[in-house]
């Protein structure tokens, strides 16, 4: 079955940041066997269903109203949680909006350790860095680890943005290093800025 | 496959299946598990009704799993409370399988259960444990 995901209208929604989303969701059935579908989900952020046998597609049902960063951090949340075995089978993740259950509090405490590590290509596992492209920065990370920092970081490259497409500068920079450098700093902190969790420096010592 | 307990799994279908015709809710079955339940009408029909307790083709278990996620979504489809979904839904695997594979099937949905809020996120929930029992 083919990743079914309805295409989410969220205003303002930057396209870098959808497209990224897409990325990253296509990596995710190709490297996981995780097939996602958007639907209603009241009160659950998400959904990872396990099948009985090893090898077979995983199916992730992601809830509508959540945004394409907030979709990138829960699919590097999940590539953690695989990592770290919890995707047993006939065992269904799930991700609410509210507090975990104290049954799983431990197991999704973990899955952010090394979700954080994943995702600034920290983590000291293979499987790790195997299952998920991190990205190492020595400028955003510590810009990033702090709310005002998320915060101004955030302003500044939507006015940056807002510069680019209102002085034409895409017809000078479309496709140049500094064009490609601010796309994925304006991911990187849309991301970081619907997950906080992912900015907070600590290093995941996990190994095995 | 034998079931284990006629009339209490033909009033499980009876409840899940709430206003809705038997042939009704047999085109709805084919339709939810995309033509894999290898039942034909009338048998499927004379199980609903605890007319039979024989349901030869039915041969694997992966089937009556289909039959029990595809009998839940069903129940949520009618409006019936999240626990007759459950209980009925829960009954009926058991009479089909037995205790020990419905057991641990059910597992699941006993640990999700309280992280579901809703009917609308219990049928998520089913129809994508259903998917994964589906023939690739």
């Amino acid at each position: 079955m083919a990743a079914d995901v309805t295409p989410v209208a969220v205003p303002a929604e930057s396209n870098t940041v959808r497209a990224e989303e897409e990325r990253l969701r296509g990596m995710l059935e190709e490297r996981l066997g995780i097939r996602t579908r958007v639907a209603s989900l009241p009160g659950t952020r998400a959904l990872l269903v396990s099948p009985l046998a090893g090898g077979m597609p995983k199916g992730l049902v992601v809830d509508r109203s959540v945004s394409a960063a907030e979709r990138i951090s829960l699919y590097v949340h999940l590539a953690a949680h695989i990592a770290l075995k919890h995707d047993l089978p006939l065992i269904t993740i799930v991700e609410s909006r509210g507090d975990v259950t104290s049954g799983d509090e431990h197991n999704h405490r973990d899955a952010d350790r090394l979700a954080r590590a994943m995702w600034w290509g920290t983590s000291a596992r293979a499987d790790g860095r195997e299952l998920w492209p991190g990205r190492r920065s020595r400028i955003l990370r510590p810009l990033l680890s702090s709310r005002p920092g998320r915060i101004g970081l955030r302003v500044l490259l939507l006015v940056l943005r807002r510069l680019y497409y209102a002085a034409r500068a895409r017809r000078l920079l479309e496709g140049t290093a500094v064009a490609r450098s601010l796309r994925d700093a304006l991911c990187v902190t849309a991301v970081v800025c619907a997950a906080p969790e992912l900015g907070a420096i600590r290093r995941y010592s996990g190994s095995g | 496959m034998r079931l284990q307990d006629r009339e209490r799994v033909s009033k499980a279908i009876r409840t899940l299946r709430g206003d809705r015709s038997l042939d009704s809710l047999v085109d709805r079955i084919y339709e939810i598990t995309e033509g894999s339940v290898s039942l034909d009408r009338a048998t499927l029909q004379r199980v609903a009704t605890g007319r039979t307790r024989v349901t030869r083709a039915i041969d694997s278990p992966e089937d009556c799993v289909r039959l029990y996620f595809a009998l839940m979504i069903i129940g949520c489809e009618e409006e019936l409370t999240l626990a007759e979904v459950v209980g009925e839904g829960r009954t009926m695997l058991a009479g089909f399988v037995g205790e020990p594979l419905a057991t641990l099937v059910f597992a699941d949905l006993r640990r999700t259960l309280p992280k579901l809020t809703d009917l609308r996120t219990l049928r998520e929930y089913l129809e994508e444990g259903l998917r994964v029992w589906l023939p690739t």
